[in-house]
C-alpha cells in the first residue's frame, strides 16, 4: 500500500479546519475518555475485590465503587464519542479499513459493550444492600462477566487502533494468498505490551481517584477516621504498584517501535509522560497528610488528568510519526475546506454552554454530595446565576438554530 | 495513474452488512427519541409538580428515569456510536461524507449528549435532596440539551436524502447542505412522534403504579399525549413526503415491500387505539401491554421506517453523489468534488481500485469466477446480499438465468450506463462485465458459468477470440 494508494482513500469533501485542530480536540478528549475508562476498570476490580468481604470498610468501598463504575461507564461511552469523530475526521483511511478488516468484532464491540453495561447494573440491581456486611453480596458472576466483557471491548478497541498503523499488511489481511476474505472475522494484529500498559493504568489512575473520594469523604464530615486512613493507604498501593508496572508495560511498549523510529522511545513527548506519570505517582507520598487535610488531596487525579493528556499526546505523535515516517503519509495534507461558521458555532457551544451548565450540574451535585442526608440543599446565590446562565444560552442556541435554519431555507 | 479510493467490504452472508445497520438505528431510534421525549416530559412534569405541590410527579419521574437509564442511557447511548461502527463497516464512504460535510455539528451535538448524560442523573437522583426551583431549573436544561441533540442530528439525516439546498452543489457550505424543507418536515415529524414513542414507553413505567388516583392521572397524561403525537405526527408525515425528491416519491411507487404502507397504517391505528383504551380505563396500562406496544413500534413501525428511508434514497446513500456502491457518482463543485465515474469508465474497477489483490487485477478464464466476485462485492453487496438469504439476494433479480451473454448484456446495457433509475451507474468494462455475469449466473447455475468459462479458455488457448467477450455475442451455455 503506497502513499498514492493512501491518499485516494481521503475523503473527497476535505475537512472543514485545519487538522491539527482536529488532531488537538482528538488528544484532549482522548485524555478524558481514557481517564473515565480507567476509572471504570478501576472501579469495578475494586467492587470485585471487596463486595464480598464481612469487612464493613471493604463494603463501604465496594457500594460507592460500584456506583462510580456504573457512572464511569456513561461517562466514558459519552466522551469516547469524541475522539471516535475526530480520528474518522483526520486518520479516516486508516480507521475505515481497519475498521472494515475486523467488522464482525466491530459490530461485536457494540453487542459486548452493551452486555457488560447491563451485567453491571445487574450486579447494581441485585446488592442495594452491599454496604451492609451482614449481607452477602449476590451475582457476583456478573461482576465478573462485565469486568471480563470490558477488558475484551477494550482489546477490540486497541486491535482497531494497531491495525491502522500497518498499511503495508492490509492487503494481505483483506486477501490472503490472492483470495478476498470479506468476513472481517479476523482480528489481525495487537501490540500486549501497549495494550498491557493502558490497562495497568487503571490501578494508579483509580488510586488517584480514591484520592479525591478520600478528601471529598473528608472535607464533608461523611467518614470515620479509620475508614478514611484505609482508603488512603490502598489508594497509595494501588498508585506506587499500578504505576510501577504501567511504566514497566510501558517500556516493553517503546521496545517494539520499529527500528526506524525506535528514537521515539526518548523524543521529548515520551520523557514528558514518563515524567508526569512518575510524579503522579510519588505526589501523595509528596503531599503527606494534606492529602487528607486540604484541597490537595485532589492534586494526584488532578495531576493524573494531565499526565494523561501528555500520554493522549504521545499516542497522537507516535501515530503521526509511524505514518508519515513509514508510510509516507502526512495528515498535514488533507484539504481544507474552511467553514467558519460551524467552526465558530461549535467553539461558542463547547466553551459557553459546555462550561457553565456543566459548571452548574457539578457544583450542584457537589454540594449535594456534602449535605447531610435529609436536608434540602439550596444553591447560592453565585451558583443560581451559572444555572440561569445555561438556561438562557441553551434558550438562545436553540433560537438561532432556527433563526438561521429559516433564513438559509427560505433563500 | 489516479486512483478510487474504495475501501476493502464487509460482506456478512446471513443477513447482509445494510440490515445490520438498519437493526442497529431502529433500536437506537426508539431509545433515543424516547429519551428525548421523557426529557421534555420531565420538564413539564417537574414544572407543574412544583406549581400543583404533587410530589408524586416527581416519583414518576425518577422512576421513568431509572428505567431510562438502561433503556436509553445503556442501549441508546452504545447504539448511537453503534450507528456510527456499523456504518463504518458497512458503508465507510457514506459515512465519512457526513463525517467530513458535519464534523462540527456532530461536536457540537457532543457538548449536548455530555450535558445529558450528567443532567439525568441529577434529574434522578437529585429528587428531594435539592430545593424544587433548582431541580425545576436542572429538569428544564437537561429537556432543552436533550431536544439540541434532535434538532442537530436531524439535519444530517435530511442530508442523507438530499441536501438542504440544491445551492449546495454548486456553492456548498455547510448551512446549504442542513437546512432546507425537508430538515425542518422530519424535525417536525419526528418530534411528534418521538413523543409517542415517549407515551408508550412510559406506559411500562406507569403500568408499576400502586396508587390508582395518581396512576389514573398518569396514564391519562401518557395517553393524551400519545393521541395527540399521533395524530400530528401522521399529518406531518404527509408533510414529509412532499419534501422528498423525485427519485425518491418513485422508487416508494414501484420498489417498497408491500407490506410497508398496510404496517404503519396498522401500528399507528393499533397504537391510537391502545392510547384510548388506556384512556378509558387506566387498568387496561399493564406492563406486558405496554411491553407488546413498545415492540410493536420497533417492529412494525420503526423498522419499516428505517428499511424505506435506506430504500428510497437510492441510488444515493449520502448527499446524492455518493452512491450506494461507496463510488462518487456526482461533481459537487461547491465542495470541489470530482465524480469517479470518467475514472472508472477509462480505467474500469480492476485497474483502478486499491483494495484489489494484484492477481485479479487483469481478468482469464482461471480468475474469472474470482474476479466476479471481487466485483460483485464492490458494486453490488451493499444493497443485495450474495447468498440466499439476506437483504435482496442478487440472484433473484436475474430470475436464476444460465445465460451469462444475457446478463452481461444487461449489465453493460443498462447498469453500466446508469439507465436502472434506483440503481448507480457502474461503467464496467467489457471483460468485468463478463466476469461479474459468470460469477452471478454461478450461484444458482454453476455449471454453466463452468462451461462458459472453458468455452473462453479454449477461445483463449486457441487465439481465436480476445479475451472480452462482446456482448453482442452471445452463446447459450445450458
Amino acid at each position: 500500500m503506497n502513499s498514492e494508494m493512501l491518499y485516494a482513500l481521503r475523503d473527497v469533501a476535505g475537512v472543514p479546519s485545519h487538522p491539527i485542530v482536529f488532531l488537538l480536540l482528538g488528544v484532549l478528549t482522548f485524555a478524558l475518555h481514557i481517564a473515565a475508562v480507567q476509572v471504570m476498570l478501576g472501579a469495578t476490580a475494586l467492587v470485585l475485590a471487596n463486595a464480598f468481604s464481612r469487612n464493613p470498610m471493604r463494603r463501604r468501598l465496594a457500594a460507592a465503587m460500584t456506583t462510580t463504575a456504573k457512572i464511569a461507564v456513561s461517562v466514558a461511552v459519552v466522551l469516547g464519542v469524541a475522539p471516535l469523530l475526530f480520528v474518522q475526521v483526520t486518520y479516516d483511511p486508516f480507521w475505515y479499513t481497519s475498521n472494515v478488516l475486523s467488522a464482525w468484532w466491530v459490530i461485536g464491540f457494540i453487542l459486548l459493550l452493551i452486555a457488560a453495561y447491563m451485567a453491571l447494573y445487574f450486579f447494581y440491581s441485585r446488592n442495594h444492600h452491599l454496604e451492609d456486611p451482614r449481607q452477602d453480596a449476590r451475582s457476583g458472576w456478573s461482576l465478573v462477566a462485565a469486568l471480563a466483557l470490558f477488558l475484551v471491548v477494550g482489546f477490540i478497541m486497541h486491535v482497531l487502533t494497531q491495525q491502522m498503523l500497518s498499511p503495508e499488511k492490509w492487503m494481505a489481511w483483506y486477501a490472503p494468498n490472492g483470495v478476498i476474505d470479506p468476513s472481517g472475522r479476523t482480528l489481525h494484529d495487537y501490540n500486549l505490551w501497549r495494550f498491557g500498559f493502558f490497562i495497568a493504568l487503571a490501578a494508579p489512575v483509580s488510586g488517584a481517584w480514591l484520592f479525591a473520594y478520600r478528601r471529598y469523604l473528608g472535607a464533608g464530615q461523611l467518614a470515620d477516621a479509620a475508614y478514611l486512613q484505609w482508603v488512603g493507604r490502598l489508594a497509595g498501593r494501588m498508585l506506587h504498584v499500578g504505576g510501577v508496572i504501567a511504566l514497566a508495560l510501558f517500556a516493553g511498549w517503546m521496545s517494539t517501535l520499529p527500528a526506524n523510529i525506535a528514537s521515539f522511545a526518548t523524543s521529548p513527548v515520551v520523557l514528558l509522560s514518563v515524567a508526569l506519570l512518575l510524579l503522579t505517582v510519588l505526589l501523595p507520598a509528596l503531599l503527606g497528610p494534606r492529602t487528607l487535610n486540604s484541597s490537595l488531596g485532589y492534586a494526584p487525579f488532578a495531576l493524573g488528568a494531565v499526565a494523561l493528556i501528555a500520554v493522549a499526546a504521545l499516542r497522537e505523535v507516535l501515530r503521526w510519526t509511524v505514518l508519515k515516517g513509514v508510510h509516507g503519509y502526512d495528515v498535514f495534507t488533507y484539504p481544507v475546506h474552511m467553514d467558519w461558521y460551524s467552526n465558530v458555532l461549535f467553539f461558542a457551544t463547547f466553551a459557553l454552554i459546555g462550561g457553565s451548565t456543566l459548571a452548574y450540574f457539578l457544583a450542584v451535585a457537589w454540594k449535594v454530595g456534602q449535605t447531610p442526608k435529609g436536608q434540602i440543599y439550596t444553591p447560592s446565590p453565585f451558583i443560581d446565576r451559572i444555572g440561569t446562565a445555561s438556561l438562557w444560552l441553551i434558550g438562545v442556541w436553540i433560537v438561532q438554530f432556527f433563526v438561521v435554519g429559516f433564513v438559509v431555507w427560505a433563500r | 495513474m489516479d486512483w478510487v479510493g474504495l475501501y476493502p467490504t464487509w460482506y456478512e452472508p446471513g443477513v447482509g452488512s445494510g440490515w445490520v445497520v438498519g437493526i442497529m438505528a431502529t433500536i437506537h431510534v426508539l431509545a433515543s427519541h424516547t429519551s428525548v421525549g421523557a426529557a421534555i416530559l420531565f420538564a413539564y412534569l417537574a414544572v407543574i409538580a412544583y406549581r400543583r405541590n404533587q410530589p408524586q410527579l416527581l416519583d414518576y419521574i425518577r422512576q421513568y428515569g431509572m428505567f431510562l437509564l438502561v433503556f436509553s442511557y445503556v442501549i441508546g447511548s452504545i447504539t448511537g456510536p453503534g450507528i456510527w461502527y456499523s456504518t463504518t463497516v458497512a458503508s465507510p464512504r457514506g459515512i465519512s461524507a457526513l463525517i467530513h460535510s458535519f464534523v462540527w455539528k456532530w461536536a457540537t451535538e457532543w457538548v449536548f449528549f455530555v450535558i445529558e448524560v450528567v443532567g439525568v442523573y441529577l434529574v434522578i437522583y437529585l429528587v428531594g435532596r435539592v430545593d424544587q426551583r433548582t431541580h425545576m431549573r436542572i429538569a428544564v436544561i437537561f429537556g432543552l440539551a436533550s431536544y439540541t441533540t434532535m434538532l442537530i442530528i436531524l439535519g444530517i439525516l435530511s442530508f442523507m436524502m438530499v441536501p438542504g439546498k440544491e445551492a449546495w452543489f454548486t456553492e456548498g457550505g455547510y448551512l446549504n447542505g442542513f437546512y432546507g424543507a425537508n430538515t425542518f418536515a422530519q424535525l417536525a415529524m419526528r418530534t411528534a412522534f418521538m413523543f409517542t414513542m415517549t407515551a408508550v414507553v412510559g406506559g411500562i413505567v406507569a403500568a408499576r403504579i400502586t396508587d390508582p388516583r395518581f396512576k389514573r392521572e398518569i396514564t391519562r397524561k401518557l395517553a393524551w399525549l400519545g393521541i395527540v403525537s399521533s395524530l400530528t405526527g401522521a399529518a406531518l408525515f404527509q408533510w414529509y413526503l412532499r419534501t422528498l425528491p423525485e427519485t425518491a416519491h418513485l422508487v416508494m411507487d414501484n420498489r417498497l415491500p408491500s407490506y410497508f404502507q398496510p404496517a404503519i397504517v396498522t401500528v399507528l391505528l393499533g397504537i391510537l387505539a391502545y392510547f384510548v383504551m388506556t384512556l378509558l380505563s387506566s387498568r387496561t396500562l399493564v406492563v406486558w401491554g405496554a411491553s407488546v406496544a413498545t415492540v410493536s413500534i420497533l417492529v412494525l413501525g420503526l423498522w419499516p421506517e428505517e428499511v424505506a428511508r435506506e430504500s428510497i434514497r437510492k441510488p444515493w446513500v449520502a448527499g446524492q453523489y455518493v452512491y450506494s456502491n461507496q463510488v462518487i457518482g456526482r461533481d459537487v463543485p461547491g465542495m470541489h468534488i470530482k465524480s469517479e465515474l470518467p475514472l472508472l469508465e477509462a480505467h474500469g474497477f480492476l485497474k483502478s481500485q486499491v483494495f484489489v489483490p494484484d492477481n485479479l487485477r487483469v481478468v482469464t478464464p482461471d480468475n474469472m469466477l474470482k474476479v466476479g466476485e471481487s466485483l460483485a462485492l464492490t458494486t453490488c453487496s451493499n444493497c443485495h446480499s450474495l447468498s440466499d438469504t439476506g437483504m435482496r439476494p442478487l440472484h433473484r433479480y436475474f430470475g436464476g438465468t444460465g445465460n451469462v451473454a444475457e446478463v452481461e448484456n444487461y449489465l453493460r446495457g443498462a447498469l453500466s450506463t446508469g439507465a436502472t433509475l434506483y440503481m448507480p451507474m457502474i461503467p464496467l468494462k467489457p471483460e468485468e462485465a463478463e466476469a461479474l455475469a459468470v460469477f452471478i449466473v454461478n450461484m444458482k447455475q454453476p455449471q454453466a458459468a463452468l462451461a462458459h468459462i472453458q468455452h473462453k479458455a479454449a477461445l483463449a488457448q486457441t487465439g481465436a477470440q480476445p479475451l472480452s467477450s462482446p456482448a453482442a455475442q452471445t452463446f447459450e451455455v445450458r
